[in-house]
């Protein structure tokens, strides 16, 4: 009874721990907490729930619907205070029952939680709350708390939490923090109801998130193969400790994964002899698999020591972390005058300094919490007594009846004082966490190759002898003591896979069986002392361990075999140094890039990359170090070579400039027709019905459609390849005679006021009309360098074929079959419009100029707003930016312009800052780019590698996208893919990481993009985990951190992520 | 308990989708109406950004509007059928400049219908914009009696001629759209049970997980 009544009170007191942590959090990230907040609403709902834990009847008084109010009323009446308050509350239900109902002012007591109606001020929960809320709010709860609990018995039953000489004391401390701050309404409401943003998310997880980094991660994490998913020290021991000072004061304080059984502060420890005693916090705390002791220096406590002074303090040397698992006895020494000390002792015999407890029943509490805290796997041996109205006391050990327990108690035990106690601890049962096999060491140090079975088997033996000779073999000592092992107990525990934290205990046999101190029972010898044949035991328990390490392996071995089946197409498999031959963190500088000028033939390409991997390029020196990266230039040729590159380069962007600025013309010539006969039409108001009738039944034929399925796209591009090319042909030829002449005998039957030809839909129409205006104006249509349309088209005629001819040359004979095929296709697509009586050849150029249209207005509109308020792009470099990406779309009109792609061309003119450059820069960065584009496949390649990387390297963030929804889908990597991050970092970012994935293709990887997300998501994993982020807020959340990111830190945890990889693979 | 009757004020969390041809202004429309503010200076979506505006429904409701502002041009396979999951409403925009964004409400509206579904498997509700009216002055009578009749037809609760720029008709829009999805969520649970707020508070809570999670 009086254990359900502890965890009962345990229980409620947990909950006011939680949600004080809530307010405070909030009050930190927030620097203040709005009234309304949810947060104190639900600590006003679990202070009252302690204040209602067995509240006498009497205290309850008859006003039984508001047992608070009643409770408040009373206090109020010697508790100045608390009358205080009363006297406030009713003040506010009265103006709020005023308010809502004047007529029925007086009731406010008994209606206040069912207030039909809601004031101005207060909502319900507030006042179903108004007593605690306003104590809360005038900052006077925790007085009042303290009141109560000092003065107990007037309203309590003596079970109850207020009553109780450790819980009571500890309710009232933890109100102190949340009575300190500062409540407003000043702060919008707004503030309150929206989301917390992406920094305040990364903000609370430097506030509380670190502790998790040690490796107290969730048991049931599946081992991470060796890649420890530690964002700042893969391989780095040093700024481990960097960070652990920080985290170990954090630690110290309540959180997620460990409970806070005790705290104390100024509880003295003489750490060495000859040392005057230090004040300290005590702290008890509890996680899901042990209980440990610290105590803390004050100097290590009060914050006054900056991080770094922090680190080296020498207080580090005294400050205590006692795993209670490692203590076997407890000695407690109470003078009457000065507190109680006491003194930890260890399985080995050694002892602990000494804690001394300041006076007043501090040693007690601390037994008490202790003993809770053990349970229920382990116990106080003598327990403490439990005695009505005093709670916890020290047990009377006279009155004993037990009848084995010699060892319990010290020979020359005072009896008299009763002042000087020995406990044992003694934990029942289940200690198997020293048998437990330490998957993650074996399989990480280990690396076990599974190419090879001998040399499988070889290891599998290793680790059964390695694990025998932890935990079995010490036959003698155990024969000497002759412990009963539990195989039932081991059956059921034993899991052998578990990745526990408790390789370094294995040893518990061995001490528990070394003869001094038979108190830490592991479960394999639970030092009962029974006389069972041991040996049998032994073999039994040795036969179970090596079937389930058995099992384990082989389901391990499959695991590490797919692993490497998925990973090892993802990086290079030959290892390419930082450190050889030379230090590479240093880049490319430009020292080393004018000797490579000088010296070419000295100059690996390899070794000019890999400085470039490691450590990026200086940038006064990207502009001539780019095009060789993006392979513009070749490394090694000669300046010779690079001119001739340049001046090919520069004739074809001309051409391809005059190309498409050609087609361009005609392309607004008929937008101009068209717009002006479609405001006629609009106007007019008889079109829109047909014009809704045309979107409703017919299906769109533009091929850069948003809507197509994969299936259509597919067909579309089958098409594109059929057909594109030669209306390609057609245009790049001849076509513009043709067109001229198709109008020419179009003239006549198509009429301007047909009902449909208006519509923007109607395309003949609206091209044939554009090719009138051209033919009425004369054949006037010029070229920017003013040679007149048709001489100039028939005289560059056989030019412009010159490009197009290779991937025409096939298909020209064809060339009347497809017609054919174009018609009818084009005959179905235009039944409805009947007055187009003759359709020729130039169909083809209309879906063309479509096309080229679309693309146009695409470009246009992204071209307008690409980075306008970076410094680079004024109106003239915004003018090249658009030249370039006409020209790269005009020459892959069948994938078009994409949205993404001017992100991708603006970095490359920042850099190189001349159009030919970066227009040939960036066609070679669209040779792997545009696979992204919804042509490509490479997007949906990416997704399911990152889905395998992330289920092999982190599982357990993988399971959390599984059950959050499930999105390993990972579309919030979307974005990141198609602009190799572009969108997510800063300019001088976005050069540092492109240049870096540019070279990672000969140095690591070819998918180094695949790298640089994955540590997107491992340096933010804990935020992901811990706020249980769903597609959503991971896409939110990433969307909010673009340009936040610390690039060199993540191009670092990619170049580990690669290189842990590779060793995976490479079984070094 | 006491306060168990009392009509507490209700949160709702609406996921609202944001979608048309590229270019016509959706993000301009979402950071009017969520920042008050027009600028010259957006990017391009790419993917999806988001916004949420806070609206004081009224004394006893508070609405929190989720928009999904989703790249005009994206096409890739099924993302956005991850995009569209759980929305509760949505606005097609177009140009009123551009008829060939008009053109592609159509099928922004048909992809809509295809990939997501009330709970009672109905469309969701969807306002046309007609953005950029201060582009356009003059729109005639019978400008306005087709577009009806193209509401009616294609299935679009209604239709706003709005402005970024100006600032027309934004709040309407989204009040309309709001207007909506409340009584769709009402008639919805009060088909499920006819109870009183407890019960709906439940269910508001669940539709609330719901939509969180895709």
């Amino acid at each position: 009874m009086s254990c359900s009544d502890d965890s009962a009170k345990e229980k409620l007191l947990w909950n006011v721990k939680k949600e004080v942590k809530q307010i405070m959090e909030e009050a930190v990230t927030r620097k203040f907490v709005h009234e309304d907040s949810s947060h104190i609403i639900a600590l006003c709902g679990v202070v009252e729930a302690c204040l209602l834990h067995l509240l006498k009847r009497r205290a309850a008084g008859f006003l039984r619907s508001d047992k608070i109010a009643a409770l408040f009323t009373k206090v109020g009446k010697t508790c100045a205070t608390a009358g205080d308050i009363c006297k406030k509350v009713q003040e506010l239900q009265q103006q709020a029952e005023g308010r809502k109902n004047p007529s029925n002012g007086q009731e406010s007591l008994k209606r206040q939680g069912s207030t039909a109606s809601r004031p101005p001020k207060l909502t319900p929960q507030a006042l179903k709350h108004i007593w605690v809320r306003t104590a809360l709010i005038e900052k006077v709860l925790d007085r009042i708390v303290q009141y109560i609990v000092d003065n107990w018995s007037k309203y309590y039953e003596r079970e109850s939490l207020m009553a109780d000489p450790v819980c009571g004391p500890i309710l009232a401390a933890l109100l102190v923090g949340p009575c300190a701050l500062e409540y407003t309404k000043l702060k919008t409401a707004d503030h309150y109801w929206t989301d917390p943003s992406a920094d305040e998310l990364v903000q609370r997880h430097r506030i509380h998130g670190t502790h998790s980094r040690q490796g107290q991660d969730s048991p049931s994490k599946r081992p991470a193969l060796g890649i420890k998913k530690r964002h700042s020290s893969g391989s780095a021991s040093e700024d481990k400790f960097a960070a652990s000072a920080r985290e170990y004061v954090e630690s110290l304080h309540q959180n997620s994964r460990t409970h806070l059984l005790y705290g104390k502060n100024n509880v003295m420890v003489q750490p060495k002899e000859g040392m005057e005693p230090l004040p300290g916090y005590l702290s008890l705390h509890q996680s899901a698999e042990s209980l440990t002791l610290k105590w803390t220096p004050n100097q290590l406590m009060n914050g006054t020591l900056g991080d770094s002074e922090l680190e080296k303090s020498v207080y580090w040397d005294y400050a205590l972390i006692v795993p209670i698992s490692q203590i076997v006895c407890i000695h407690c020494h109470q003078q009457p005058d000065a507190g109680g000390t006491l003194v930890l002792v260890s399985q080995d015999g050694i002892q602990r300094p000494p804690l001394h407890f300041p006076q007043g029943g501090h040693l007690l509490a601390f037994l008490s919490c202790l003993e809770n805290g053990l349970l229920p796997r382990g116990q106080l041996e003598p327990p403490l007594w439990s005695q009505r109205g005093k709670g916890k006391v020290f047990p009377r050990l006279r009155k004993r009846n037990s009848t084995n327990k010699s060892v319990d108690l010290e020979e020359n035990f005072d009896d008299e004082m009763a002042a000087d106690y020995v406990f044992r601890i003694i934990c029942a049962g289940h200690r198997h966490g020293n048998i437990t096999i330490n998957y993650h060491h074996l399989a990480a140090s280990r690396s076990i190759s599974v190419d090879d079975d001998e040399e499988e088997e070889d290891r599998l033996h290793a680790m059964l002898s390695m694990i025998c000779s932890r935990n079995l073999t010490a036959p003698n000592p155990m024969k000497g003591t002759g412990d009963r092992i539990d195989t039932h107990g081991l059956s059921t525990s034993l899991l052998p896979w578990q990745l526990t934290e408790y390789c370094s205990q294995g040893s518990s046999c061995l001490s528990c069986s070394s003869g001094s101190s038979p108190y830490d029972i592991p479960s394999c010898c639970s030092c009962i002392h029974d006389r069972t044949p041991l040996k049998m035991l032994c073999e039994n328990m040795k036969r179970q361990i090596v079937s389930r390490a058995f099992y384990g392996w082989i389901a391990y071995c499959r695991h590490l075999s797919t692993v490497r089946t998925h990973l090892s197409a993802l990086v290079n498999h030959s290892i390419i140094p930082p450190d050889k031959p030379l230090d590479a963190s240093g880049g490319l500088t430009k020292e080393v890039w004018s000797k490579y000028q000088k010296d070419m033939k000295n100059y690996k390409e390899l070794e000019l990359l890999r400085l470039v991997y490691y450590g990026g390029v200086s940038h006064d020196i990207r502009k001539e170090v780019w095009p060789f990266l993006l392979g513009h230039y070749k490394f090694g040729s000669t300046k010779k070579e690079m001119d001739r590159v340049d001046e090919v380069i520069a004739s074809k962007y001309q051409r391809v400039m005059a190309e498409w600025k050609a087609c361009e013309v005609i392309v607004k010539r008929r937008e101009k027709a068209s717009h002006s006969a479609i405001l006629v039409k609009f106007s007019s108001g008889s079109s829109i019905d047909s014009h809704v009738q045309h979107l409703i039944h017919q299906d769109s034929t533009i091929s850069n459609d948003v809507f197509m399925s994969s299936d259509e796209m597919d067909s579309s591009d089958r098409d594109m390849k059929g057909q594109g090319d030669p209306v390609l042909t057609v245009l790049g030829g001849g076509t513009p005679p043709l067109v001229v002449a198709a109008v020419e005998q179009q003239q006549q039957s198509v009429e301007f006021d047909s009902p449909d030809s208006g519509l923007p839909s109607s395309r003949n129409y609206s091209v044939t009309s554009c090719m009138l205006s051209s033919i009425d104006e004369g054949q006037s249509v010029c070229f920017d360098d003013g040679v007149e349309l048709g001489s100039s088209t028939e005289s560059e005629r056989t030019e412009l074929s010159i490009g197009l001819s290779r991937k025409t040359q096939s298909r020209t004979k064809t060339q009347d079959t497809f017609t054919e095929e174009q018609l009818c296709c084009q005959m179905d697509c235009l039944r409805t419009e009947e007055d187009i009586f003759s359709i020729c050849p130039t169909s083809y150029t209309i879906e063309l100029l479509d096309t080229v249209a679309l693309n146009l207005h695409r470009i246009d509109k992204d071209v307008q707003r690409c980075d306008r308020n970076y410094w680079y792009f004024t109106a003239a470099n915004l003018e090249k930016l658009r030249n370039i990406m006409c020209s790269y779309v005009w020459e892959h009109l069948d994938i078009g312009y994409v949205q993404g792609m001017c992100d991708l061309l603006a970095p490359l003119m920042v850099v190189l800052d001349n159009d030919q450059l970066a227009y040939s820069c960036f066609t070679q960065l669209m040779k792997r780019m545009s696979q992204n584009f919804p042509s490509g496949g490479a997007m949906d390649i990416h997704f399911a590698n990152m889905r395998s990387l992330i289920q092999i390297l982190d599982s357990e963030l993988f399971e959390l996208m599984q059950q959050n929804g499930d999105y390993t889908h990972f579309y919030f990597c979307y974005r990141w893919f198609l602009l190799d991050f572009k969108r997510e970092l800063l300019y001088e970012d976005v050069f540092a990481v492109w240049e870096v994935i540019w070279a990672a293709r000969h140095i690591s990887s070819a998918h180094f993009v695949l790298f640089i997300a994955l540590a997107l998501v491992e340096v933010y994993r804990e935020i992901i985990r811990d706020n249980n982020m769903d597609f959503t807020d991971i896409i939110k959340f990433f969307n909010e951190m673009a340009e936040h990111h610390d690039a060199q830190l993540i191009l670092r945890i990619a170049r580990e992520l690669v290189s842990k990889v590779q060793m995976l693979i490479d079984n070094k | 308990m006491a306060g168990v009757e009392s009509p507490e004020r209700r949160e709702h969390l609406f996921k609202v989708l944001v979608i048309g041809d590229l270019g016509v202004g959706k993000t301009s429309i979402i950071k009017r109406y969520v920042h008050q503010l027009f600028s010259q200076h957006y990017r391009a979506t790419i993917g999806v950004d988001f916004a949420l505006k806070v609206i004081h429904w009224d004394r006893r409701t508070l609405v929190r509007l989720q928009l999904w502002d989703i790249a005009g041009q994206e096409r890739f396979g099924n993302m956005t059928r991850v995009y569209y999951k759980e929305a509760l409403g949505a606005f097609v925009v177009f140009d009123v400049s551009r008829s060939s964004t008009f053109e592609a409400v159509s099928k922004w509206k048909h992809d809509l219908d295809s990939k997501v579904h009330l709970p009672n498997g109905g469309p969701i509700p969807a306002i046309l914009l007609a953005n950029k009216c201060d582009q356009n002055k003059e729109t005639s009578r019978q400008t306005h009696s087709h577009l009806d009749q193209f509401c009616k037809e294609s299935g679009f609760v209604g239709w706003f001629e709005t402005s970024a720029k100006d600032n027309i008709n934004i709040d309407e829009a989204a009040r309309s759209l709001v207007e909506h999805i409340l009584s769709n969520y009402k008639s919805f649970h009060a088909e499920e049970n006819d109870v009183g707020t407890v019960k709906l508070d439940q269910a508001a809570l669940q539709a609330e997980s719901k939509s969180q999670c895709c």
